[in-house]
């Protein structure tokens, strides 16, 4: 199985503001990896250190093999690795079709059409509001927008913060399918990061579980559904499974 | 009656206050940098202007283009040596509204330093000069008028088609919005930022080069008009380029129409007080509507009223 990213012995926060102890990952080609963990655990910060977002103090992080440690986001984007905050996630004062051009930035026209083209294939709810501003688009399909720009940046690394953040259990399954259908029709690799346990961890290969800004678990996604301690651990940080 | 000349002499001086307003906020919408140096950059355009005439006798609407160009160099220069690095040190906006103070005392000073030499070498003092004996007329109105008013059609045309036609225009507004999500997307937010500063001075620039035909330059023109630059922005709405667009004309017809209003009635000393119109006008704003009239919600205001009577 390819490595696509490795994350070696980091440590990273926020200026002085230490928030991640010696992390150490490793995201496989091709595969949905969920990161689980408790509020305030450091589940964004490991996204935004991936993507270049925060302060690292040490440590290393690879793409394909090629160090990335310091690599401005701009230039990670470039690179093929999509990031989707948890929040504002979209540019609430450009319409729908200006969000879905912003995200080609780095490639040609033609290949941003293109690419736009096929976003809207996955996410065809979009097509009649595409004049409207985002801001003005319900949050379900927001999110549809956000991860919809990620598919337009012709990304192979995609990494979700919360996809299914306050969206009612029908949209939020939605989003599941629809990121299924980025893995398997689009080879996407995919970093997720959800409250929606269960469900995150039925559709993904590999699992992390951060306490703390430490890494408690790491493994296969079935096994930690199954391990004992995971009721335990979801009791703790206070979600239903 | 209210003389031709007086209103003519409004609406140049509301073009001229409109571009300067422009960059003001153009500035402070990229980088949240109140630039207190705008007035300077603008006097880097009359004395563009000055100095290609007393040198190569060229009429100062030829130099509108390399004032231009001056302008936006001292801009982005100002950014990349001045504000660029304080802001990468996490400076806040007191820091940075002083040391845009210092900027423009630095430039006051180079100014003075400048206009003694080019006075010495054209063997005529240039620490005041107007151009106004250079107008000349277009169907009957003053060219200032017209060249001014064109200025003011053809930027905000270049701008609107830039912004909202292009691909850069729209990462600029993205930029705007949302500068974390705009890198994240690929976009080097600091290019706008730099784009922003150099358009900036640019427009300032511009307006600095046509302001002679309209009134005197002295030594401390940058530092008097400043005040009337950041009533029209924040008039108008600080955060919203168009704002400026408005606020430019408001604040710019109201203090010269008022002054003269009130001079008509208290008597010609008035004329030297006209700052206390713009000044009231920041206040007033700042009390009323912080976020300046763009910010108003007239559909509300009209329900409000409805519901009242
Ligand atoms: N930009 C920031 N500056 C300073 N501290 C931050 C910043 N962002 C997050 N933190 C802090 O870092 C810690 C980890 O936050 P993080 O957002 O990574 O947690 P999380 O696991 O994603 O939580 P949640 O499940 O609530 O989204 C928290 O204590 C938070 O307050
Ligand atoms: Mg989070």
């Amino acid at each position: 199985m390819e490595e696509v990213l490795k994350v070696e012995n980091v440590n990273a926060g926020y200026g002085k503001l230490h928030i991640l102890f010696d992390v150490n990952a490793k995201i496989y080609d091709n595969q949905i990896t969920t990161i689980v963990g408790p509020n305030g655990s450091g589940k964004s910060t490991f996204l935004k250190t991936i993507f270049g977002l925060s302060t690292i103090y040490s440590g290393k992080i690879t793409y394909y093999g090629k160090e990335v440690t310091n690599t401005p986001p701009h230039e990670k984007t470039k690179l093929g690795i999509a990031y989707l905050p948890q929040t504002d996630n979209v540019f609430v004062n450009l319409s729908v079709e200006e969000n879905l051009r912003i995200a080609g930035y780095t490639l040609s026209n033609e290949e941003t059409n293109e690419r736009i083209k096929i976003a809207l294939k996955v996410f065809p709810e979009l097509k009649k509001h595409l004049k409207r501003k985002a801001g003005h688009l319900s949050g379900g399909e927001r999110q549809f927008l956000a991860i919809a720009t990620a598919l337009v940046r012709k990304s192979k690394l995609l990494m979700l913060d919360e996809p299914t953040a306050q969206l009612s259990p029908k949209f939020a399954e939605t989003i599941f399918s629809k990121i299924i259908e980025l893995k398997k029709e689009f080879g996407l690799t995919i970093l997720l990061v959800e409250q929606n346990i269960k469900r995150a961890l039925e559709i993904s290969d590999r699992a992390y579980m951060l306490i703390g800004g430490k890494v408690v678990y790491e493994g296969s996604s079935e096994d930690l559904l199954s391990h004992e301690k995971f009721e335990k651990y979801c009791l703790g940080i206070g979600v239903e499974v | 009656m209210l003389g031709m000349d007086v209103l003519t002499g409004a609406l140049i001086y509301s073009n001229l206050l409109v571009l300067l307003a422009v960059g003001l906020t153009l500035a402070y919408i990229t980088t949240a940098v109140p630039n207190f140096a705008q007035g300077s950059f603008a006097v880097v355009g009359s004395y563009t202007a000055l100095t290609v005439y007393r040198l190569f006798h060229l009429h100062p609407y030829v130099s509108l283009p390399l004032a231009f160009f001056a302008g936006g160099l001292v801009g982005l220069a100002s950014y990349m040596l001045v504000l660029k690095p304080l802001i990468k040190r996490g400076a806040n906006i007191v820091t940075l509204m002083i040391a845009t103070l210092a900027l423009d005392l630095i430039l006051l000073g180079l100014r003075g330093i400048y206009a003694g030499y080019l006075g010495k070498i054209t063997g005529s003092p240039c620490e005041m000069f107007m151009f106004t004996y250079l107008d000349f007329q277009i169907l009957g109105l003053p060219a200032i008028l017209v060249v001014s008013t064109l200025v003011i059609v053809i930027t905000f045309s270049v701008l609107f088609t830039l912004l909202y036609k292009t691909k850069f225009g729209v990462a600029l507004r993205a930029s705007m919005e949302n500068p974390d999500l705009a890198e994240i997307m690929g976009v080097n937010v600091e290019y706008t930022r730099m784009f922003a500063w150099f358009l900036s001075g640019a427009l300032a620039a511009m307006a600095g080069c046509l302001l002679p035909f309209k009134q005197e330059i002295v030594p401390s023109t940058a530092e008097i008009i400043i005040v009337s630059i950041f009533a029209a922005s924040i008039v108008g709405g600080l955060n919203n380029i168009y704002g400026a667009l408005i606020g430019g004309y408001i604040v710019g017809l109201s203090e010269s129409l008022v002054t003269y209003w009130l001079s008509t009635v208290i008597g010609a000393g008035v004329l030297v007080y006209g700052k206390v119109i713009a000044l009231t006008m920041i206040i007033v704003t700042l009390l009323v509507a912080p976020q300046g009239i763009i910010s108003i919600e007239w559909r509300k205001i009209k329900k409000i009223k409805r519901w009242c009577s």
